[in-house]
């Protein structure tokens, strides 16, 4: 990137150096005309002065005041013979004639008459009407020199009269000669100058674009560095990485690798910012020290970080790497006298293997990234079993923002029913997203991407909110069933979640104990102390706590003891099976058992069929979820449904 | 070139032309509006047959005396009040009058002689040049006092020249004028030093060798106000001294000319072209009420 700069400068400067040659050239060209026209100039009155001497000193006194006619009386002749001879003689004056106003020549220094100039000649006028007219002309005697020509009236007295004319041939050799000099000096001289000037120009030119250089560099740093760390921003993350495949040989693999810090939301909500700051420097120092020379860090944006691996022999070599590169981030440190152990998820794509553009790459570092984040293995590197993380999840976080301004999320309602009943005994809120594009999206197409950004706190607010207005409106409609919102493991780290929750309600019809949150095992897990904190908050005040899904995620059972569970709803992938495997029903069998023992009720998840429903009010579940009762619809449909049509366990039984 | 272009080029190449004419127009309105006098045939028919032939009045002035009359920046053209009255005469006569320099102390035998037909040239007439020609008298004049600007020889009064050079042109009443002031020098007479032209009198002023020189007023007041001349020249004095009457010099031989000459110029005078004439060249003082003919030398009582 630096090569092409540096042209685009130099290029600059020549143009600057170009363009303040024309008019340093134009100046020389005006200044050189000036100096020839004023050295002519100068000689044109050197010319008149001495013929305005030669005529009132050597002329004038010879002759009287009568006009001058064709002929001059003798002893006048004689007298201005004597009077110009000499300086004829030495070459003073060319030619000296004196002529009578209507052109004859009265007299002529060598006797001769040839070559005079016509009295009708403008210049032959001009004197005649008591004017003069200088010029330099060549030599009327012959040769290729150069004279000075003046023709003025003789005026002989002092009372103005003028009695003819005067024509007056100089040598002009000698000043010509002079004035060729000081040109040549003064050219020698201006050429100095502007050269000077030039130079001047040049220098300044230069620096300037140096300075521009500089700056635009400066701002280019600027532009593609993150200034808390120093790193390299994500544009030149992206730059960078789109270079490296382009020039990756082939055959040729390496790495793209996206790390996301666990706990760095609880630094910065505990200890502040500032604190928060300092563990992204450090991280950021132990990047850089822990890395090849060939490699590159970048801070992506909040806690996330990329890294580029060129020339590396395969995935296990990268883990190699990225394992040593764990185990020196995780090194203690000390962030105003708290002891902070830092772990971070490490995604891995290798190219070609996983694709050969930086958005493929991207996305499935991404997405073994955030399989990382599930699970216990810090470093993961994607393989097909890895579930794509729908869409790049910033591209996605982007659209999502811009959804909700434009509200283009809708949600719709799937209803738990009452097995002993076959009431509806509560409504779950599931978030639809109405894309201009795409159609109406699952949460399953949006949901993960978001999950673990800070977009997921206003998303749920959102939800809790939408989700509480509609349970007004169908409590305005005569039904009182509860409603149930799923909340994410990030909703549950943030310490204000509780209250947030505790407005809501406070802002709506709905009592604490007509709702409940659902939250799955995972989430509990990621974050137990603060989601235990957030969770036991809001059930003191009423509001019941779901666990979602369980049995697939990574639970464990002393959860049950410390969070305050109203209801734990068994994961699909069980119930699913209970027609067919034995297993499947010992196991819902068993968690019926420890849930009631707890003092839970039980809700299955993804009843399809009434077989299943059937086995599940015999092994006393308590509520069932699924296609075979309803699928999730907008709430004024299931309003229509399920409030007009009371007796639904009699048709279904 | 785009249409707009051109015709601004063409505005503007015009410009000075519209600009030019407009300022010629205003000239010839402004000379248009000065009196003017009609041609008067009786007259024309009164001059002697060779004028009334030839058309031509030859004039012969020693024009190194402005404002009187003296010569153009061209060297040949002479301009004056004389000139512009004889250019008005003329019209009234219906004839040119052509002016012709002349040595001023060489007019009177000129005339005599038929070299010219008519002397204007500042001329004061007096008895002694009644002798030799008629006078119709168009001015009136005294003598003064030129000096060097700043008066190094401290000459206040004619007293104050004897002792002193005196630059004088040849032939001029001020010649006579210092003679007669002899006699109040006593042994320090003023010496007297006459030239051809008026100018030639001038330049010894001018190269000190001389201590004044003796003008007409008129000329004098010219020299030391002029811008060209005010800082050589001063008057010693606003005297002025005898009082004279210009006149125009006719042969003797011939009457009829003096008298067509005589009657055009009271025609001048009544019109007010005359004084407007005087005006223009700033000698209005010595305007005369009406013309006459060998008044100077009853005037002077000489």
């Amino acid at each position: 990137m630096r090569a092409p700069r540096g042209t685009t400068g130099s290029r600059l400067f020549l143009i600057y150096a170009v363009a303040s040659l024309v008019p340093v050239l134009l100046l020389g060209l005006v200044l050189s005309r000036g100096y020839r026209q004023e050295a002519r100039d100068r000689a044109l009155v050197q010319g008149r002065a001495q013929a305005s001497v030669i005529e009132e000193m050597a002329i004038a006194p010879v002759l009287g005041g009568h006009v001058l006619s064709e002929s001059l009386r003798g002893r006048e002749l004689g007298r201005l013979l004597r009077a110009t001879e000499l300086a004829s003689f030495s070459g003073s004056v060319v030619r000296l004639r004196l002529r009578a106003f209507t052109g004859g020549i009265v007299f002529s220094d060598d006797a001769s008459t040839a070559g005079a100039l016509p009295a009708t000649s403008a210049a032959f006028r001009t004197a005649a009407s008591g004017g003069r007219d200088v010029a330099i002309v060549r030599d009327p005697t012959g040769g290729d020199s150069q004279v000075i020509r003046v023709l003025q009236p003789i005026v002989p007295n002092a009372s103005g009269q003028a009695t003819g004319v005067l024509e007056l041939y100089l040598p002009y050799a000698a000043i010509a000669a002079k004035v060729e000099t000081q040109l040549r000096h003064a050219y020698i001289r201006m050429a100095g100058a502007l050269a000077a000037l030039y130079l001047v120009l040049a220098i300044i030119s230069w620096s300037i674009t140096r300075r521009l250089r500089r700056h635009a560099a400066a701002r280019e740093h600027e532009a593609l560095h993150d200034p808390l760390t120093g790193l390299p921003n994500r544009e030149w993350f992206r730059l960078r990485a789109e270079r490296t495949l382009r020039s990756a040989e082939a055959g040729e693999r390496g790495a793209i690798v996206l790390a996301d810090l666990d706990r760095f939301k609880e630094v910065n909500d505990s200890l502040g910012h500032h604190a928060g700051d300092e563990l992204l420097r450090v991280v950021a120092r132990r990047l850089r020290a822990a890395v090849r020379t060939d490699d590159s860090v970048a801070r992506l944006g909040g806690d996330e970080f990329g890294l580029i691996l060129p020339s590396l022999s395969g995935a296990p070599a990268a883990l190699e790497l990225l394992g040593r590169l764990r185990g020196e981030l995780s090194e203690e440190l000390t962030l105003d006298s708290v002891v902070v152990g830092i772990e971070a998820s490490f995604g891995v794509a290798i190219y070609p293997d996983h694709g050969t553009t930086v958005e493929a790459l991207l996305k499935r570092a991404d997405a073994a990234m955030y399989e990382g984040k599930r699970g216990t293995a810090g470093v993961v590197v994607y393989s097909d079993g890895v579930a794509p993380a729908a869409g790049t999840s910033l591209l996605l976080q982007g659209e999502l923002r811009h959804a909700l301004e434009r509200d283009e999320l809708v949600l719709h309602y799937q209803p738990k029913i009452a097995l002993d009943t076959g009431r509806p005994c509560g409504m779950e809120a599931l978030l639809r997203w109405q894309h201009p594009e795409r159609g109406l999206l699952p949460p399953g197409a949006f949901l993960p991407a978001v999950e673990r950004s800070a977009l997921i706190e206003p998303l749920t607010a959102w939800v809790l909110e939408r989700a509480l207005a509609h349970r007004d409106r169908w409590l305005a409609a005569g039904v009182g069933w509860p409603v149930s919102v799923n909340v994410s493991a990030r909703n549950l780290e943030s310490p204000r979640f509780a209250e947030q929750v505790i407005e809501l309600l406070d802002g709506s019809r709905t009592s604490p104990g007509e709702l409940c949150l659902e939250v799955t095992e995972t989430a509990l897990a990621a974050d137990a102390a603060g989601a235990e904190r957030a969770l036991r908050a809001l059930s003191e005040i009423g509001v019941g706590v779901s666990i979602d899904d369980f049995g697939m995620g990574y639970s464990c059972l002393s959860q049950l003891r410390s969070v305050p569970v109203a209801e734990i709803k068994v994961d699909r992938a069980f119930v699913s099976g209970l027609d067919s495997r034995a297993e499947d029903r010992s196991i819902v069998r068993s968690i019926i058992e420890l849930a009631h023992g707890l003092g839970c009720a039980v809700t299955a998840e993804g009843v399809e069929n009434a077989q299943t429903a059937a086995w599940l009010r015999a092994a006393s579940c308590d509520a069932a979820q699924g296609y075979h009762y309803a699928r999730p619809a907008p709430w004024p449909e299931l309003l229509d449904r399920w409030a007009l049509a009371p007796e639904f366990q009699a048709t279904t039984t | 070139m785009p249409r707009r272009l051109r015709l601004l080029a063409i505005l503007v190449a015009a410009a000075p032309v519209l600009l030019a004419s407009g300022c010629g127009s205003d000239e010839t309105a402004a000379q248009a509006s000065g009196p003017s006098t009609a041609y008067d045939r009786a007259l024309h028919d009164a001059l002697p047959t060779d004028v009334r032939r030839s058309g031509v009045l030859r004039v012969a002035t020693d024009a190194s005396y402005a404002p009187a009359s003296s010569f153009a920046a061209d060297g040949r053209t002479i301009v004056g009040f004389e000139p512009d009255l004889g250019a008005a005469l003329g019209r009234v006569l219906g004839i040119k009058l052509r002016f012709g320099q002349a040595t001023f102390s060489e007019l009177l035998s000129d005339l005599v002689n038929g070299r010219t037909d008519v002397v204007v040239s500042a001329m004061t007439d007096t008895l002694e040049r009644e002798r030799k020609a008629d006078f119709v008298n168009y001015f009136s004049a005294g003598t003064a006092i030129l000096v060097q600007r700043g008066n190094p020889a401290g000459v206040s009064d004619l007293a104050g020249l004897c002792g002193q050079t005196v630059a004088v042109e040849t032939g001029t009443i001020q010649v006579d004028l210092l003679e007669r002031s002899q006699k109040h020098c006593g042994d320090r007479p003023i010496v007297i030093k006459t030239y051809d032209t008026n100018a030639d009198a001038l330049v010894q002023l001018r190269m000190g060798r001389a201590a004044a020189v003796l003008n007409d007023y008129p000329p004098a007041a010219h020299l030391a106000t002029d811008p060209h001349t005010r800082a050589r020249f001063q008057l010693a004095s606003t005297a002025q001294y005898e009082p004279g009457l210009y006149g125009m010099a006719v042969s003797k031989r011939r009457p009829e000319l003096r008298d067509a000459l005589q009657t055009a110029l009271d025609q001048l005078i009544r019109s007010g072209e005359y004084a407007e004439i005087l005006k223009r060249w700033g000698v209005e003082d010595g305007a005369i009420k009406a013309s006459s003919v060998n008044a100077g030398g009853v005037a002077t009582g000489e």
